[in-house]
């Protein structure tokens, strides 16, 4: 009697699997689809070449799929019946399959949009006048203060994260300063150009259409279009960027 | 200003020459029965100097004094822009406790409130934003701005919460009999949607207006909506509101009865926020479509939830608006296309001048021409290059309402469409504190410079619009949404279901014919 082992179908399924919640769930942070999709392509393909390079690995590989489906009056009820179910299920499967392909998709249209457009030129150079003096410094502050909670708070937050009482209203989500691709990455000039110009100073590919940002320069002046901008940089700990 | 039976009321700042009487009366009325009672502003500045104050105080100056004041008074710049407005720390009174009626806040209290948060108003969750030690140090300095806390030497006394009694259909009806019987829907509506006749009156403790809660909709909730949390605010009130405690007429019976029948009033057991839909879909059918909201038709149809904020981008803005969402219910048949609206608003207006009450309505937005890439007119009302055109409901003099038909090039430049060209019907309804509207328009219009042409199976931008004619919102002051996408559903192809099927006869068949070669080869 030969010594009894592992059969071979069983170690080619447990080692895709094995394969699989390793790179799926162990592995951390999580790998993209597409990369998954790969790994496990790659693995199937290992494991194809490996059983078919000896014929009597074939040919035990393949023996239970074969019995499978071809029967075996010799085996229980439970297994008959198992069977059963399975060939009844794959038809099934792939009905759903197909299903699921033609049947219509109701996902709205991506779109897409670039959120760092490019300033006009005459913006790029300027320079924040109020940083010229810097023994009001404090008083610019407490200016910026006001104007961002009597005007930018409602949607940019207490919190300075883009997450204010109205922020869930828009969906083109309100810029969140707190991060570090926000204000950290700009110069205070392109960030005076936002806040001035607002959703409608964007070009057509920042989909302007869809901004909530104020056109301040309607609204504030340019004293208090600055001091908001330094009062950006002074409470989130932020430094502007600079040509440096 | 408003009396609360409960508690007697003073504004901070008011307090002169009668103040030792005052304080001698309410001492002998606090031994009769719980009282809360306003504290004069604090005379003196926080004692400075222990390390954890000053911490605290650090901490306070740099993230809440622009709603709460550098002196805890509850004025600071953004304080006249919120509503609810932000909490004077002066008096000592905070709305949620865990403490029995009439007493201080605890500790934790006031720590679970910076954390946590109040929904539904301009208190932010600090929970992520400010680590746990920071938090913790803000409670000792907003202590310090009322005496009350100096002045009160035993610990607050926590409430006693006790056996939950299950929800069911008999608690359920206790509970509305309780409703009735305590008198809740005097301010919060028969139906629980802030509508009840004293609701329009109701003022705080500094005189300031403020609303009852619509208890249809929990996630709003200040305190939560935790059943305990309920519990806490009917037995220990939310002070500083006309909110009262009901420890002595509810006993832990009652107040769960109470409790489960205000959860059946949720739209969902929950009570999250309803989740949010980017397309609006439309079922076609084949009858005509009722033209009453009330018909039960509307109950079997899909319902998309849109949130509604503030016009806070054009002046004149609007930064405390009514409407905070909007519910949708859309369908089509081959001739034309019902919008069915439902959203909460307090009071049926109708405008009246001398009140400076203007009339309530909605508006359903959507562009001239069905955009062809990513362009699309500006969300607000269009813009000039692109026109939007606009379904809107109001109040008007028929009992249906009236409806119109409007052409916008930006939120300024909204034209009323000729009556030749007004296709558009809408049947509303006022009932307890809601709202429900039917719009119907053909599909296809004669004005096609004007009218949108509408098409199945095309993503359509589309966006919804609110005014509360009791809360001065009229033209530009509005409640609004964003774009959302409108699609009436294709009928679907028959291939959806012919498909599925061949693929099912293909693979049986294959699989049929294996297992007869093995049998074969075997």
């Amino acid at each position: 009697m030969p010594k009894r082992r592992i059969p071979i179908l069983a170690k080619v399924v447990g080692v895709v699997i094995g394969i699989y919640i390793l790179i799926r769930f162990v592995i951390q942070p999580p790998l993209p689809f597409s990369l998954v999709f790969m790994y496990m392509s790659l693995t199937v393909v290992g494991v194809l070449v490996y059983v078919s390079i000896y014929d009597d690995v074939w040919n035990e590989f393949t023996l239970p799929i074969e019995e499978f489906f071809r029967g075996r009056s010799d085996r229980g009820a439970v297994w008959q019946g198992v069977r059963l179910i399975v060939l009844a299920m794959i038809p099934l499967f792939i009905g759903w399959g197909v299903y699921n392909k033609v049947k219509p998709s109701y996902n709205p249209p991506a779109e897409q949009r670039v959120v760092h457009p490019a300033p006009p030129f005459e913006v790029a150079g300027l320079n924040n006048p109020l940083r010229q003096r810097p023994e009001k410094y404090q008083d610019y502050i407490k200016l910026g203060s006001k104007i961002y909670f009597q005007n930018c708070f409602y949607c940019h937050g207490d919190r300075f994260d883009g997450e204010g009482h109205f922020a869930h209203g828009f969906n083109l989500p309100p810029a969140n300063f707190m991060d570090a691709g926000t204000i950290a990455q700009l110069q205070e000039s392109f960030v005076f150009w936002r806040v001035s110009t607002g959703g409608p100073g964007l070009p057509a590919e920042s989909t302007p259409w869809n901004s909530a940002m104020p056109k301040w320069e309607d609204m504030l002046n340019t004293e208090e279009r600055w001091a908001v901008v330094m009062y950006l940089y002074e409470q989130t700990g932020w430094k502007p960027r600079t040509w440096q | 200003m408003a009396i609360n039976p409960l508690k007697i009321e003073m504004a901070p700042g008011r307090i002169s020459a009668g103040l030792p009487i005052l304080v001698l009366s309410g001492t002998v009325l606090a031994l009769s029965f719980s009282i809360t009672m306003a504290e004069e502003p604090a005379a003196q500045a926080p004692a400075a100097g222990s390390p954890e104050i000053e911490a605290g105080k650090k901490i306070y100056q740099k993230w809440c004094i622009n709603c709460h004041g550098e002196e805890g008074d509850g004025a600071g710049p953004a304080a006249d822009f919120l509503r609810p407005r932000p909490r004077d720390f002066r008096t000592g009174l905070f709305k949620i406790r865990s403490t029995v009626n009439g007493q201080l806040p605890s500790d934790q209290d006031l720590f679970n409130v910076i954390t946590k948060g109040m929904p539904g108003t301009g208190m932010p969750r600090w929970e992520h934003a400010l680590k746990e030690p920071d938090r913790r140090q803000l409670v000792p300095y907003i202590k310090t701005f009322s005496r009350r806390f100096a002045r009160t030497k035993d610990a607050p006394k926590p409430v006693v919460i006790g056996k939950q009694i299950a929800s069911g259909a008999d608690s359920i009806a206790k509970g509305k009999q309780l409703f009735h019987d305590m008198e809740c829907f005097k301010c919060h509506g028969d139906e629980g949607r802030a509508d009840g006749p004293s609701a329009p009156e109701l003022t705080d403790d500094w005189n300031y207006p403020i609303r009852p809660a619509n208890l249809t909709k929990p996630w709003n909730f200040r305190g939560g909506h935790a059943p305990n949390d309920l519990y806490l605010r009917l037995q220990s009130g939310i002070s500083g509101t006309p909110m009262p405690s009901f420890a002595d007429s509810l006993d832990n019976d009652k107040t769960w009865h109470l409790i489960n029948y205000i959860m059946s009033l949720w739209p969902d057991p929950s009570g999250d926020v309803p989740s949010l839909k980017v397309v609006l879909r439309a079922r076609r059918v084949e009858s005509e479509i009722p033209a009453k909201p009330g018909d039960p038709f509307w109950l079997a149809q899909e319902a998309f939830d849109f949130p509604l904020v503030g016009q806070v981008i054009k002046e004149p803005r609007m930064f405390t608006p009514t409407g905070n969402q909007i519910e949708v219910k859309a369908v089509y048949n081959d001739r034309e296309v019902a919008f069915h609206l439902t959203w909460d608003d307090p009071t049926n207006s109708r405008p009246d001048s001398s009140k400076g009450i203007f009339e309530d309505a909605v508006a359903v937005q959507l562009p001239v021409q069905i955009p062809t890439g990513t362009k699309r007119p500006f969300f607000l009302m269009g813009d000039p290059e692109l026109a939007v055109q606009l379904l809107r409901w109001s109040v008007g003099e028929s009992a249906d309402g009236t409806v119109t038909e409007m052409n916008g090039n930006g939120i300024a430049r909204l034209v009323a469409q000729p009556s030749t060209s007004q296709e558009t019907r809408g049947v509303g309804e006022f009932k307890n504190g809601r709202y429900r509207v039917v719009l119907k328009r053909p599909l296809r219009t004669g004005n096609t410079a004007q009218d949108i042409q509408l098409e199945p199976g095309k993503f359509i931008p589309i966006a919804f619009f609110a005014w509360d004619g009791s809360n001065g919102e009229t033209g530009a002051k509005m409640a609004i949404s964003h774009w959302y996408y409108f699609l009436m559903e294709p009928p679907l192809a028959k291939t959806v279901f012919i498909y599925p099927v061949i693929g099912v006869a293909v693979a049986a068949g294959l699989q049929w014919w294996m297992i007869r070669r093995l049998r074969q080869r075997s």
